[in-house]
């Protein structure tokens, strides 16, 4: 008998619809899977033999023949051992087959034929065109997160057959909680006595400027990117989506009702791959790092220390929002826009351009400016020296503006920047940037000057104007014109990277 | 650029050479060729003496080693004559010549004259560009390696200003302090024409750019002004080599002035030999909190003069002899005083008085005067802009000139 179950496996951060054929014919008793099926997905014959077994159901003496369509593809993963399991169950005529009509099935199977979760759900369950989905049951919330699909859940093999039958229910799904759960963030009152840099962390997230924090040990750099993404606002419908998508593929916990609507905030370590930061691997193409990040902040702690290769991979994602990752088998793109937020030493001993000596010689000091290259650093809009704080204002109640209050000019600066027909001020250029960043005499006057000392380049300027828009938005300066004064904290907030980091020719 | 008088004759040239090849011997320090050449005063003759394998039977070698040489007698006698095979003094001459260094020996035309009647004169001098600006009224800047931005603005500016006014400024070319001040000669003689050039006194070989880091400096230095050594080509960065240096150092000028110095460094051994030789120092004061003012304010405690401006400088150079600044210097100082550009406006004003004098950053004007970060931002580039305020790194430091 032929029976034919729909399924789908993950390819990059999208599922692609895969049909399980099952036929079982007269012969001596054997089990093939042909399709190309990769060393997981060709294992799944011996969990499926051992489910089907343990779970008190007939297994066929004959000869089991599992076709992967379409056969060209490869397939990787072991979330095909359910429809392998059911449709064996539906070609021996365990389960009638018009039971099993328009209904897909995703999920691993344990040797006690129990149900486990795999890895990316959603955008497994996206492409699937039956109505009635079966999955797991831990991932039940994840399965409805599109919420096209019925989707049903039981714990084990015995139990999807028996609801199959008609013989059992269905488990029930806890629907997913309306309102967005905040988590608690680090409050930005924390920060004290570091007004420069609790500006530069506000016009980020306002702006969606990518910010380089340039600083000794001790100066408050981590402290500060995690408080950045407290002050992001939720992440909206489309967006959210996207950013749960890329976690499911990922394999990633993902909150309690499936969605994710907090922007994520990634911090990888600075021994971090290639593929582990920009996504890839050999057979299953996970998304990396700056994926994960979609909709969220990327923050790089130790900016210098991160192989330089990595960090000249970060360009094409910064440029276009997204990353294509290509190998022999195949290429994926995977989504990348996000908030990019670095953080260095200024030199190796961290105390160049501080308050205390530096202690390395000017060719070390060289070298480790050589492990940044100058295109990167060019990408950030904000550049600042976070300084140890002053002790006398770290003592006592703080008196400082809290995340809430300051993601609230956020939220509305962001609303603003939407009617201008881009997502935020970093993507304003060109004619955009014209039409709503037009400086002021003065403000033209301070320009003009800073040219001719050289002090900004011709491109400096334009990154200057957007983020001097972002200053005035947040002001709640609604006309096109940028002030003085908003130019000239524009032009502190993007500091020469040599004098940063301490080179002195 | 080579202005050195050639030698009357060729006789010189054979002193010359035979001097240079001499500096080549291994464990013959400028101290004991000295000693050596007080014996023997013929470099020929001494070279041929020192180099000659079996020189024990020579009557002069006999002599020689009552002089001065004691202990190792024979193995240095061993590794000369093994250096006399290896090295042609006319080939090094010629070395030199090529490479644009002349060596000056005491009654030369081009020795500088402050170091004919020093204590301690060094044998021979190795000299790139152009040695009569040793001639000018010169004053010493000097200060520690690990200098910060308060020091580096004063050493560059005043170095300017005394170039302005015809006052050579002599330097080792290390860095810190040292490059800071010939960097401020070098753009002193940009903006006013005939301003004497720098020069630079250095402890390795003249072709040892060391620390690399200088190497265009070392390059301008030997181009625009003077490049002075003890050591022949090749010779390395050995340790003695410097406290020897700075003897020169002071030896060339007429005024020691210490910008920033640890409590110990090199600066300060400048400030001794030019102590030991009678010559003014001055030290330029800093906070008793900083350790890179520890080592001038010892100093002061000392007894050196204060430098608090140029014109304190100028005023500690000699009088007399025709060649001093110090009419220009008057005029000029009380030009400077006349004239400071206080700001009109109040609120330029109010925030040169919350910087103060020290370095500072924008989040401690913030602070101080409780504006916003966008009007502090405003006011601090208008003062950047009208040159009142100058900006280092992340720090601010207001200027008085």
């Amino acid at each position: 008998m032929l029976a034919s179950i729909s399924s789908a496996v993950l390819r990059g951060v999208d599922g692609i619809r895969v049909t399980v054929e099952v036929h079982v014919a007269g012969g001596l008793p054997s089990f093939t899977v042909v399709g190309l099926p990769d060393a997981s997905c060709r294992e799944a014959r011996d969990r499926v033999r051992a489910a089907v077994v343990s779970s008190g159901l007939p297994w066929p003496q004959q000869r089991i023949t599992v076709n992967l369509a379409p056969s060209g593809l490869p397939k990787a993963g072991a979330g095909l051992d359910l429809p392998m399991a059911i449709g064996v169950l539906v070609a021996s005529g365990v389960v009638p087959s018009e039971r099993a009509v328009g209904i897909a099935f995703v999920g691993e199977l344990g040797l006690d034929g129990s149900l486990r979760r795999i890895a990316g759900l959603v955008p497994l369950v996206e492409a699937l065109p039956e109505p009635i989905v079966v999955v797991p049951p831990d991932g039940q919330a994840e399965a409805m997160v599109l919420g096209r699909h019925e989707v049903r859940a039981a714990a084990t093999l015995a139990a999807v057959v028996a609801a199959l039958r008609g013989l059992g229910p269905w488990e029930t799904a806890a629907r997913a909680p309306a309102v967005p759960h905040r988590e608690p963030v680090a409050d930005l009152a924390d920060v004290r006595g570091q007004p420069m840099a609790r500006r530069a962390v506000e016009v980020a997230a306002a702006g969606g400027h990518h910010l380089l924090m340039v600083g000794p040990p001790g100066a408050g750099k981590t402290m500060l990117a995690q408080r950045l993404v407290g002050l992001l606002p939720p992440l909206d419908a489309d967006a959210a989506l996207q950013a749960t998508k890329v976690h499911s593929a990922a394999g990633e916990t993902l909150p309690e009702g499936g969605l994710l609507r907090n922007p994520p905030l990634r911090a990888p370590h600075h021994n971090a791959s290639m593929a582990a930061l920009v996504g890839g691997g050999s057979a299953w193409l996970r998304p990396g790092e700056i994926s994960l990040a979609t909709g969220g902040v990327l923050f790089l702690d130790e900016l210098a220390e991160f192989s330089p290769a990595v960090l000249d991979a970060l360009r094409q994602p910064l440029e276009e929002g997204r990353i294509r990752v290509a190998r022999a088998h195949g290429a994926v793109q995977f989504p990348a826009r996000f908030l990019l937020v670095a953080a260095t030493n200024p030199c190796p001993c961290g105390n160049a351009g501080g308050d205390r000596y530096c202690r390395c010689s000017a060719a070390a000091r060289r070298r480790y400016r050589r492990r940044l290259s100058a295109p990167l650093l060019d990408r950030f809009d904000l550049r600042i020296a976070v300084h140890r704080p002053d002790p006398d204002r770290l003592t006592g109640a703080s008196c400082e503006e809290g995340t809430e209050a300051v993601a609230a000019r956020v939220a509305e600066v962001r609303a603003i920047t939407r009617l201008r027909g881009v997502s935020a001020n970093r993507e304003l250029s060109g004619g955009l940037l014209d039409r709503h960043a037009v400086p002021s005499r003065s403000g033209r006057q301070l320009l003009t000057d800073a040219l001719r000392r050289q002090r900004v380049t011709a491109r400096g300027v334009d990154r200057i104007r957007r983020v001097a828009r972002t200053l005035a938005d947040l002001d709640g300066a609604r006309g096109c014109e940028l002030a003085e004064e908003h130019i000239a904290l524009a032009m502190h907030l993007r500091a020469d990277t040599d004098q940063l980091l301490g080179v002195d020719e | 650029m080579n202005v050195i008088a050639p030698a009357e004759g060729a006789g010189r040239d054979v002193e010359r050479a035979h001097l240079i090849a001499l500096l080549y011997l291994p464990g013959l320090g400028p101290l004991r060729l000295r000693n050596l050449l007080a014996a023997c005063p013929d470099a020929a003759e001494l070279w041929w003496a020192l180099t000659t394998p079996a020189p024990s039977g020579s009557p002069l070698a006999r002599r020689l080693r009552a002089v001065e040489l004691r202990g190792r007698v024979d193995q240095l006698f061993a590794a000369w004559a093994e250096a006399g095979r290896t090295v042609d003094p006319k080939a090094a001459l010629r070395r030199h010549r090529s490479a644009g260094v002349e060596l000056v020996m005491p009654g030369d035309p081009a020795f500088p004259d402050r170091l004919h009647d020093d204590e301690d004169p060094p044998t021979a001098l190795f000299a790139r560009g152009d040695l009569s600006v040793a001639a000018a009224p010169t004053v010493a800047i000097v200060g520690t390696r690990r200098a910060t931005p308060y020091g580096l603005g004063i050493a560059r500016r005043w170095a300017m200003a005394l170039v302005e006014v015809g006052v050579a400024v002599v330097s080792g070319l290390a860095r810190g302090i040292d490059a800071a001040a010939h960097d401020g000669a070098l753009a002193a003689m940009d903006a006013v024409g005939g301003a004497p050039g720098p020069v630079g006194v250095v402890g390795t070989g003249l072709d040892v750019v060391y620390p690399r880091s200088s190497a265009r400096l070392w390059s301008e230095v030997g181009r625009r002004g003077v490049l002075i050594s003890e050591a022949p080509l090749g010779g390395g960065a050995q340790r003695w080599r410097f406290p020897a240096r700075n003897r020169i150092i002071a030896g060339l000028a007429d005024a020691v002035l210490v910008v920033e110095s640890h409590e110990r460094g090199g600066a300060l051994s400048t400030a001794d030999e030019a102590l030991g030789r009678q010559r003014p120092v001055l030290a330029v004061p800093g906070s008793v909190h900083a350790s890179s003012s520890a080592g001038t304010n010892h100093l002061l405690r000392d007894g050196a003069l204060v430098a608090t401006c140029v014109q304190d400088v100028l005023l500690a150079l000699p009088t007399g002899g025709g060649r001093s600044p110090l009419g220009t210097a008057r005029t000029q100082g009380s030009a400077v005083e006349a004239a400071p550009r206080r700001p009109a406006d109040p609120e330029e004003a109010a925030l040169l008085l919350a910087l103060g004098w020290e370095p500072a950053l924008v989040d401690r004007l913030v602070e101080r005067t409780d504006w916003s970060l966008g009007a502090t931002c405003r006011v601090l580039e208008r003062l950047v802009a009208r040159g009142l305020v100058v900006q280092q790194g992340a720090w601010f430091t207001q200027v008085r000139e």
